[in-house]
């Protein structure tokens, strides 16, 4: 309840900015999508239309860069709040991470107009749209509670994050499917939990992502596995955390 | 999942079982930040830490006001915070019948971006109010600290005095039945603060429990049941606020020729009355 009335004065600040939360998505899937599918025509890579293929990966990415370098952060000049703070430590995190939602909430639109002008409707398996915006939601949260919690230990963490993240960028299918990656590479790309979380955003598009099935399930059980473990090592080092508040 | 979990059986309202807490030491150590930085991810050096409290036993029945007496660094605010559970002890146990309302620097916790009624969402919030709560105490609080007409003006640069009054007006609207205080018991210019004494003097009689750290005797003498002299993180007295306070002085007077060093060796003569 509090996350949400927290949630609402931020957001009063920043009402104005709300067409940038679709603008940036936004033009950022244009100039991949000319970059890619005009300028070098790469017609092989990722799945068509590729706008809107892009588009349906690059909001939830967006979500889950912001929210997790947010993490790293939010423990860090919290001007003594830690001190007073009779609510649960996690919620600090859980703020981050709901509030990161409710903009790529709020960026969706931008896959309604890449639908629109690639005139394609999803299938019946859009019902996964959902399923993954869960699944990404605790995934999140679990990696959140890790390194909110490992970076007030180890203050650099912020840092090798954001080289990680760039890394990811390109490690997980984006910018293309892992039909695109060759077939003894595959079964490795599975240990990415972005792979089987991004397959679950695309699926009602293009149902024949449905083949890889097998490694959707090995990344989703490695989200599950993040949860847990982000869990035990939040409870672990909460005292820490707060001492050093 | 509450950070501050409560025991409702307990007898006394606040119980601490030979508590002891480590703290990351505050000193900047020679070498850079990022040198130290590396070799603390090696795994070479870990941070110092300091037992800034520890062997703590003593409990607080309901409706005392409890004076800790001990100068800076002697872990008065340690032991507030762990009375309040925002630090988790790493030895012993706190246990409290009610919730504790730390008062510690509330002021510091004020957003500037934010508006007045805004901050008292977000402060009383922080202090364990629900979103409810604080709209209904929004009025009385906007009274009390004098800031009825500008409740929806930005905190911005408020001059200190509007940030502390409108944080003790908060804090004190949580309504708790347990207050650790640092320092604030009474704020303000002198007619503000003479309203915070009528009002924690009402407080007081209505069984509220007050755990006061200060600098100033005078409201030990005015306000305290009983005091808590702390040295260096050992709880070393129990007993009077005069006999407390006397404690203290003695303790200062031999602590300039011979300066309390090393807390580790904390002597644990914790409990026992003078």
């Amino acid at each position: 309840m509090l996350v949400l009335r927290d949630l609402q004065t931020q957001y009063k600040k920043f009402r104005l900015g709300y067409l940038w939360t679709i603008l940036e998505p936004l033009g950022m899937s244009v100039v991949l999508w000319f970059v890619f599918s005009v300028l070098l025509g790469a017609r092989d890579l990722g799945l068509q239309p590729y706008l809107l293929f892009l588009s349906i990966a690059i909001l939830p990415w967006w979500w889950f860069t912001r929210g997790i370098s947010a993490t790293t952060r939010v423990f860090r000049r919290k001007g003594g709040q830690l001190r007073i703070s009779l609510l649960p430590t996690e919620l600090w995190i859980l703020r981050v991470i709901a509030s990161t939602m409710i903009e790529f909430l709020l960026s969706l639109p931008v896959v309604l107009l890449a639908m629109a002008l690639t005139k394609t409707l999803p299938g019946p398996l859009i019902v996964f749209f959902p399923v993954a915006i869960l699944v990404q939601f605790f995934f999140m949260y679990g990696l959140g509670l890790l390194i909110a919690s490992w970076s007030v230990v180890v203050p650099d963490l912020a840092r090798i994050v954001r080289i990680v993240m760039r890394a990811l960028f390109y490690l997980s299918p984006v910018l293309y499917s892992i039909s695109n990656i060759p077939a003894q590479v595959q079964p490795f790309a599975a240990f990415n939990p972005l792979v089987g979380i991004l397959g679950l955003y695309r699926i009602g598009f293009w149902p024949e992502e449905i083949e890889t099935v097998g490694a959707y399930a090995i990344s989703l059980g490695i989200c599950t596995a993040t949860f847990v473990v982000g869990i035990i090592v939040f409870r672990r080092l909460e005292p820490r955390i707060l001492k050093e508040a | 999942m509450a950070r501050a979990p409560l025991t409702p059986g307990l007898g006394p309202v606040l119980e601490f079982d030979a508590v002891g807490v480590r703290m990351p030491r505050q000193v900047r150590r020679r070498g850079g930040g990022r040198r130290q930085r590396l070799r603390r991810i090696a795994g070479e050096t870990r941070r110092d830490e300091v037992w800034r409290l520890r062997g703590a036993t003593f409990s607080v029945a309901e409706g005392e006001s409890v004076a800790i007496v001990g100068g800076k660094g002697s872990g008065r605010e340690t032991l507030l915070r762990l009375a309040a559970g925002t630090l988790i002890p790493d030895e012993g146990a706190v246990r409290r019948r009610v919730a504790v309302v730390p008062m510690i620097d509330v002021a510091r916790a004020l957003q500037r971006g934010f508006t007045i009624r805004q901050n008292i969402y977000f402060v009383g919030g922080l202090l364990g109010m629900t979103p409810d709560e604080a709209g209904d105490r929004v009025a009385g609080i906007a009274a009390f600290s004098g800031l009825e007409g500008s409740l929806d003006k930005y905190l911005g640069t408020a001059i200190p005095m509007v940030r502390q009054k409108l944080a003790w007006s908060i804090s004190m609207a949580t309504e708790a039945r347990a207050y650790a205080v640092e320092q604030v018991l009474v704020v303000g210019e002198r007619d503000f603060r003479q309203q915070c004494w009528t009002r924690v003097d009402q407080m007081r009689k209505d069984g509220v429990t007050f755990l006061l750290a200060s600098d100033s005797p005078r409201q030990f003498r005015r306000f305290c049941d009983r005091a808590i002299v702390l040295e260096a993180g050992a709880l070393v007295a129990q007993g009077t606020v005069p006999e407390a306070i006397a404690l203290f002085r003695e303790s200062r007077r031999r602590g300039q020729d011979t300066p309390p060093e090393e807390p580790e060796t904390s002597t644990e003569e914790s409990g026992g009355p003078l």
